[in-house]
């Protein structure tokens, strides 16, 4: 592989990871403090290309006698790059270098949004932390009350719904079809990145069809069902009202 | 001039033409390409998952090569030699020992147990760091807390199997480790004009080489994590041992980066804390994108005995630290 195709390849990935995290659609994929984090590992991988390209630029312009020397050391680089591995097996190498551009491609034309009904379906329970040691604290004033998806499951399922008795809730979340029927409002939370991502659902009760992966802001009120003290429960909530909303900037629980 | 080169030295399909040749039809195919993807959920999940993976890996990746190429400028070939004990047998503990305060994913620590063999540290000593520095960092067993709150013993547990196995596949490979199975880069080559050169020169070519194999490891991933039902997984968790291996074959296959995988291994709710430590063992010591990683920079021949010694010697570390604490 070439030395300008190997700067153009840094500045490629480095690019298109910085694009991402400045335009915050990053948060499709990873949590929300990597962005510093990203923003310098792309930053500097913008400045190896773009100090790559300037090495290509300057050794094309050098005297003859350096221009050999430099060539000489250039062929080093290359033999190392593509050199080394001959004898061994082809498929493994610095060509490998070329799948960099796949990711790129993801991010530029494919775009991939974040994970929705389709995750959330292959689910078989809601990955929330056991609460049965620790006593739900009550919920805050406010009618309705906003509560994350997962806080309410955690608190109809592990508290026996004690805290949600008489409170009109407010929940944001995507509508996940429930193959018996009706849908599930659910939420995708992840440990670390979309790759280890976890589904919390609620099934809802009295609302109307909508399509799958539609954003929706419900309020409504706990009723017992589903099961407790299980991560296998599903616990209910009756829907009052329901509008659809735009997908949140942060699309995870 | 590196167009002349291309052509009086050897036969080169003109990867820059290639590669705007490349960029020109997916451009052009943009459209039927999209309407592809949105017409498959899974397709579009898995795409998730594999951007998923190489944006997280990406900062660890890039801290990995800065410190092998620092490592490569900056450090004089006599340091490490100094460092560690002289006397091999006892320089593979203290090595392994090393990777407890030396903070960094497996994707960094194959470039730098790379870099630290091509400076002359004795390949069981660096391979004891490769395998331990990911396991029993600072800030994976700071995630491992967090994530088994109730279960303090399984930091423990992490730290000792890990340790263990990480040492014992040191002496391992002392005692029948082949030099010829094992490629170290070429790293004499690559000297810039001055350190600083040197040092960028190392790190970008390092992060091209493993970033690919990272690539070619969260495909594969991605693809698992979409085509295999979790129903399957769940329906094993009763039987003791087949869920150890379960676990373990999940480690490898899912390739999730050592400072997430006991998040992932808590949420196994129904499974052994034998089988969530196993998990959590064999995952930071070898999986698909580990082996993907180490193929490209160890060669092949180191891996296919590599691979299988560290997953035989990762699950007994771990079922007998378990059986030890956990019963």
């Amino acid at each position: 592989m070439r030395r300008d195709v190997q700067a153009i390849i840094l500045l490629l990935i480095g690019g298109a990871t910085l694009r991402i995290t400045l335009s915050g659609t990053y948060l499709n994929y990873v949590k929300e403090v990597m962005q510093p984090f990203l923003i310098l590992a792309s930053g500097l991988l913008v400045l190896f290309g773009i100090l790559g390209l300037i090495d290509v630029l300057r050794s094309s312009r050098v005297p003859a006698g350096e221009a050999a020397a430099e060539a000489d050391f250039e062929q080093q680089l290359d033999d190392e790059l593509d050199g080394h591995v001959h004898g061994h097996d082809h498929s493994h190498g610095p060509r490998a270098a070329w799948f960099l551009l796949l990711p790129v491609l993801a991010i530029f034309l494919i775009a991939p949004p974040a994970l929705g009904a389709f995750s959330a379906a292959r689910e078989t329970t809601n990955a929330i932390p056991d609460l049965s040691e620790a006593q739900a604290p009550p919920l805050p004033a406010g009618d309705p009350v906003p509560v994350r998806v997962s806080d309410y499951i955690g608190r109809a399922v592990w508290d026996d719904g004690l805290t949600l008795i008489d409170r009109t809730v407010e929940m944001t979340g995507f509508v996940t079809p429930d193959p018996d029927g009706g849908w599930w409002l659910s939420r995708m939370s992840m440990a670390c990145c979309a790759a280890d991502a976890f589904a919390s659902r609620i099934k809802t009760v009295d609302a109307p069809d909508l399509p799958a992966d539609t954003w929706v802001t419900i309020t409504g009120t706990w009723i017992p069902g589903g099961g407790t003290q299980s991560a296998d429960a599903i616990p209910l909530v009756v829907v009052e009202s329901w509008v659809e909303v735009p997908q949140p900037r942060n699309p995870y629980d | 001039m590196t167009d002349q080169r291309a052509t009086s030295s050897r036969y080169r399909p003109g990867s820059l033409e290639l590669l705007a040749l490349g960029l020109l039809v997916l451009i052009v195919g943009q459209g039927w390409l999209v309407g592809f993807f949105d017409d498959s959920p899974a397709l579009q999940t898995g795409t998730t998952v594999f951007v998923a993976i190489v944006v997280q890996a990406l900062p660890f990746l890039v801290l990995g090569v800065v410190l092998s190429g620092a490592i490569a400028a900056f450090v004089p070939a006599s340091f490490w030699r100094k460092a560690l004990p002289k006397n091999k047998v006892l320089a593979v503990p203290v090595a392994g020992a090393a990777g407890a305060v030396i903070p960094g994913c497996e994707c960094a620590s194959v470039p730098v147990a790379n870099s630290l063999m091509s400076r002359g540290v004795t390949p069981a000593a660096a391979l004891a760091f490769l395998l331990s520095a990911p396991a029993i960092n600072p800030i994976v067993l700071a995630a491992t807390f967090v994530a088994f709150a109730g279960q303090p013993e399984m930091v423990l547990a992490r730290f000792v199997a890990s340790l263990g196995a990480a040492v014992i596949l040191g002496w391992l490979w002392l005692k029948f480790g082949k030099a010829q199975w094992l490629r170290i880069g070429p790293r004499g080559h690559l000297v810039g004009s001055n350190s600083w050169h040197t040092f960028r020169l190392t790190a970008a070519h390092d992060f091209l080489h493993a970033g690919g194999f990272l690539v070619v490891g969260a495909l594969a991933a991605a693809a698992i994590n979409v085509l295999v039902p979790p129903s399957i997984m769940q329906a094993v968790a009763d039987n003791p041992l087949l869920s150890i291996l379960v676990m373990a074959a999940l480690a490898i296959v899912l390739s999730i980066c050592s400072e997430a995988d006991a998040f992932v291994a808590a949420s196994f709710t129904e499974f052994s804390l034998t089988a969530k430590l196993t998990f959590m063992v064999v995952g930071p010591m070898v999986d698909l994108k580990l082996i993907s990683l180490q193929a490209g920079t160890f060669g092949k021949s180191f891996v296919v005995r590599f691979a299988p010694a560290t997953v035989v010697v990762t699950i007994v570390s771990s079922v007998l630290v378990g059986w030890w604490l956990f019963t």
